[in-house]
């Protein structure tokens, strides 16, 4: 603590930077210092790619300020940061070799990409300059393979070789580790660590807890594009995992204001309607039972990449079952299809709106009717006026506001989109509804919205997954929450606390 | 199609809506027919011949069997995907009908099947080759085209069937049959066959894409797949319907075009893929689709024809045709990609 302070590598002040109405940084303000390893962590649409395309020059930011090295530092483009001494990995590491080429070939690129560069070179030329950036990385690689036959973690070796043989003063890793081995990601914290203790200021972001822990001397925790809390080591998962999902403290109400354990004393819960034996959330996940029951809400919770849309994936068709069987009213159930999901009765609302869901340009009215165009045709044709009904039935029971039905979805607001696409699937008379993250980017209002209709879905079964404990302890009747592909644990409503999910979810004991 | 000048009070009927940009948006939309209209209007002051019924059909006439295939190409975009091959089959079911009547002297119905035969062949090609291999349409067709193209050739040993050929020393034992040949040259009243077809083809078409439930799932599929597999649409299913649909009506246009030349002549399908292409591209800027539409597709047949049937008329040389078709298509692709209101450049990828 009294040691002196070295001048932080990049101080960043203020920081804000908005998309449309989205505001994807909301005055940001950090640094980091020379030497340290930095964790940025954060949930989805927290502002951490953001961020690192402000810092790596790819978007610039509405306001605040950034300096390097104690200069102003406000690049023009990647090239720009690159040649200031920001060098990025980027989470798609693929984007960062040129498949085709050598091992040499990739290291050097950036001599070949660079304007004045030699305009003229031989492949003796190549390895040897291949070699040195090779054996100022501790790489060892075969120089002439390609790239294409080595694995996941060797390629990001050669991207991260490249960004420490450009002059780096801050290095930001953007995921490392998400498509790495356990072996190639100690390999990968070791390389970190060599170019810490060299000076470099290191900005890391991963999802991993584990990881961060180990190798963070500071966590930086962003949420709604701010910077919530920052921790320095020694780090307490629990605590991290609480700055990025929320304050506990306010939660949102739903309509239906009721405590869990009334709520789950009141609720008929019926007989079982899908009933999973031996299935598992993710391949090499551990197998596990699951039922769900009439008018029952299960909720499944879990940070990123513990299986949750996996498995509801699974249940709904839309991917293959990785083991096990399962039973729809008793009658076996293996959906090849979203198609023979649907029919059977069983509905699945995606997590990824823009991707999953939205068709550009679309009226409100023909999102509404797509699961269910069927329904709306006689003789193979639609009836507009069917349809139109339909999109007003949706709308008055989620309270959509817009412009009406025949407007394009994305003339409404991200909440009255999400109603849109997820409250199309009542429409279909579900048995089993599946909710994929149906609050995400969702304001206050929306959410309450969604939370009440689910809550009245009457002799419907709900599942819905989030990575929001909060979410979950308010609208579900029983927990799973999974980590890593597997079960950690299963509460009631009544013992269900946000505090315990965290827990739960970070991979420790409730 | 009669020629009146319509334009102008078009214009400015819609001129007076207010803001600025609700009348860009409005030339946007109507943009396209409003030329359209102008360019006969021209045209027949120019020279009053064109303002006849009778150069009206011959328009029509030629635009048919371009038209026929344009519409085909539209389903097949409609999807997102894109056949490359609807030319190469047009010019083989020329061949094979051709084949069928004068070396195997069989009847005209039988002729009309084996055409029919051959575009779902050449459709089933595609659908391995996208759907089943996840070849790119646009590399897949692009082969398909060029197996059918070499097919014709090899059936016909590189030569044009016509009746009185020889075969193996002997003269062809057949000829078109008097039925197949009103499919190319015969009228239902005044109106020609082709000219009849295609309207009904193009009705037909419009009802498949903006009236049924097929329709709205192949502009979901091409909007958006994966949102309309989790929809619950089999898009494999919708993607090989689009190439059925196309692959039948690029044989269509090639049963007409066989029985308007009486001959199979080798390459007669060439033109078509160009033409087509061009037709339904335009056709994206039509009523402010910017998307394939059956009835953009029409106005761009009718595009297409009208400039070259004027053009001819006005004695401008035959080979500038090509280079005015080319301009014709890259304006309206420009009004389409560049000029569509609230046109969204992609988004803020996060």
């Amino acid at each position: 603590m009294t040691a002196p302070v070295p001048p932080p590598v990049v101080a960043v002040s203020g920081l804000a930077r908005s998309y449309g109405a989205t505001r994807a940084l909301d005055g940001v303000t950090l640094e980091v210092r020379p030497g340290e390893i930095a964790g940025l962590i954060g949930a989805n649409g927290a502002g951490k790619s953001t961020l690192i395309k402000v810092l790596s020059g790819a978007v610039r930011p509405s306001a605040g300020t950034i300096t390097l090295d104690g200069r102003p530092f406000a690049p023009a483009g990647p090239l720009d940061a690159q040649a200031a001494g920001v060098q990025t990995v980027h989470q798609n590491i693929d984007d960062g070799v040129v498949f085709g080429a050598t091992v040499a070939e990739n290291l050097t690129l950036d001599s070949i990409a660079r304007r004045g560069g030699r305009w003229f070179s031989t492949p003796a030329r190549i390895r040897a300059e291949a070699g040195a950036v090779a054996e100022a990385a501790g790489l060892a690689l075969p120089l002439d393979a390609p790239v294409e036959t080595l694995p996941a973690g060797a390629r990001q070796q050669i991207v991260i070789a490249r960004a420490l043989a450009r002059r780096a003063r801050l290095l930001i890793l953007d995921e490392p580790t998400s498509t790495l081995s356990a072996a190639e990601a100690d390999a990968l914290a070791r390389k970190v660590r060599r170019a810490a203790a060299s000076g470099v200021a290191v900005l890391y972001v991963s999802h991993r807890l584990a990881e961060i822990e180990s190798l963070c001397d500071r966590v930086i925790v962003l949420r709604d594009g701010r910077v919530r809390r920052v921790f320095t080591a020694p780090l307490r998962r629990a605590a991290i995992v609480e700055a990025m999902l929320g304050e506990f403290a306010a939660p949102v109400a739903p309509v239906d204001a009721a405590a869990p354990a009334d709520r789950a004393g009141r609720r008929t819960v019926g007989a079982a309607v899908l009933t999973a034996a031996g299935v598992r959330a993710a391949p090499g996940g551990t197998p596990f039972d699951l039922d769900l029951r009439e008018g029952e809400v299960l909720g499944v919770t879990g940070l990123l990449g513990s299986g949750k849309t996996g498995l509801l994936q699974q249940l709904g068709g839309a991917r293959p079952l990785v083991s096990g069987e399962m039973r729809l009213c008793g009658a076996p159930y293996r959906p090849a299809h979203p198609r023979a999901a649907i029919a059977a009765g069983v509905a699945y609302a995606a997590e990824e709106r823009s991707a999953q869901a939205i068709v550009p340009g679309w009226s409100v009215r023909a999102h509404v009717t797509l699961p269910t165009l069927r329904a709306h045709s006689r003789a193979g044709l639609l009836s507009r006026r069917s349809e139109t009904a339909a999109a007003r039935r949706v709308s008055a029971r989620f309270g959509v506001k817009g412009p009406g039905a025949e407007a394009p979805i994305e003339t409404l607001s991200g909440g009255n989109q999400q109603k849109v696409v997820v409250g199309r699937w009542l429409e279909a008379a579900p048995r089993v509804l599946l909710l994929d993250e149906p609050f995400r980017g969702v304001d206050v209002g929306a959410r309450a919205d969604i939370g009440r209709v689910v809550r009245e879905a009457g002799t419907m079964a709900v599942v819905v997954a989030s990575s929001d404990p909060q979410e979950i302890v308010e609208v579900a009747d029983r927990v799973l929450v999974l980590h890593e592909g597997s079960p950690a644990g299963e509460l009631r409503a009544a013992e269900a606390t946000p505090e315990r999910l965290a827990a739960l979810m970070s991979g420790g004991a409730a | 199609m009669t020629a009146t000048g319509t334009a102008g009070t078009d214009r400015a009927r819609h001129g007076t809506a207010s803001a600025g940009a609700r009348a860009a948006a409005t030339a946007y939309r109507y943009g396209l027919p409003a030329l359209l209209v102008a360019m006969v209007a021209i045209f027949s002051i120019l020279r009053p011949a064109f303002g006849t019924y009778a150069n009206a059909l011959i328009v029509l006439q030629s635009v048919s069997v371009v038209g026929v295939v344009a519409l085909g190409v539209t389903v097949s975009m409609t999807t997102g995907g894109f056949d490359l091959s609807a030319g190469a089959c047009v010019g083989a079911v020329v061949m094979v009908t051709a084949l069928a009547m004068v070396r195997f002297n069989l009847t005209g119905g039988t002729a009309i099947v084996a055409g029919l035969l051959t575009g779902l062949l050449v459709a089933g090609v595609n659908v391995l080759l996208t759907v089943v291999a996840r070849v790119p349409d646009l590399v897949a067709t692009l082969g398909t085209m060029f197996l059918f193209q070499g097919l014709a050739l090899i059936l016909t040993g590189g030569q044009s069937v016509a009746a009185g050929m020889t075969v193996d020393g002997a003269p062809a034992p057949g000829r078109y049959t008097e039925g197949f040949a009103w499919l190319g040259g015969g009228s239902i009243g005044t109106v020609p066959v082709p000219v009849a077809v295609f309207a009904l083809l193009a009705l037909a078409v419009y009802v498949l894409l903006h009236r049924s439930r097929w329709g709205r799932a192949l502009y979901a599929i091409g909007g958006n797949a994966e949102a309309a597999r989790l929809a619950g649409i089999r898009v494999a299913r919708y993607r090989a319907l689009a190439y059925v649909v196309s692959g039948l009506c690029a044989a269509v246009a090639g049963i007409m075009l066989s029985a308007r030349l009486g001959r199979g002549d080798v390459g007669a399908g060439d033109p078509y893929l160009l033409q087509s292409v061009a037709a339904a591209l335009i056709g994206y800027a039509v009523l402010g689709a910017n998307r394939p539409n059956a009835p953009g597709t029409v106005v761009g047949a009718l595009f297409i024809g009208v400039m070259i049937n004027g053009m001819t008329m006005l004695n401008a040389p035959y080979y500038a045709q090509t280079f005015v078709q080319g301009a014709l298509l890259v304006g309206a692709l420009v009004v389409s990609y560049t000029l569509t209101p609230g046109r969204r450049a992609a988004g803020p990828g996060r």
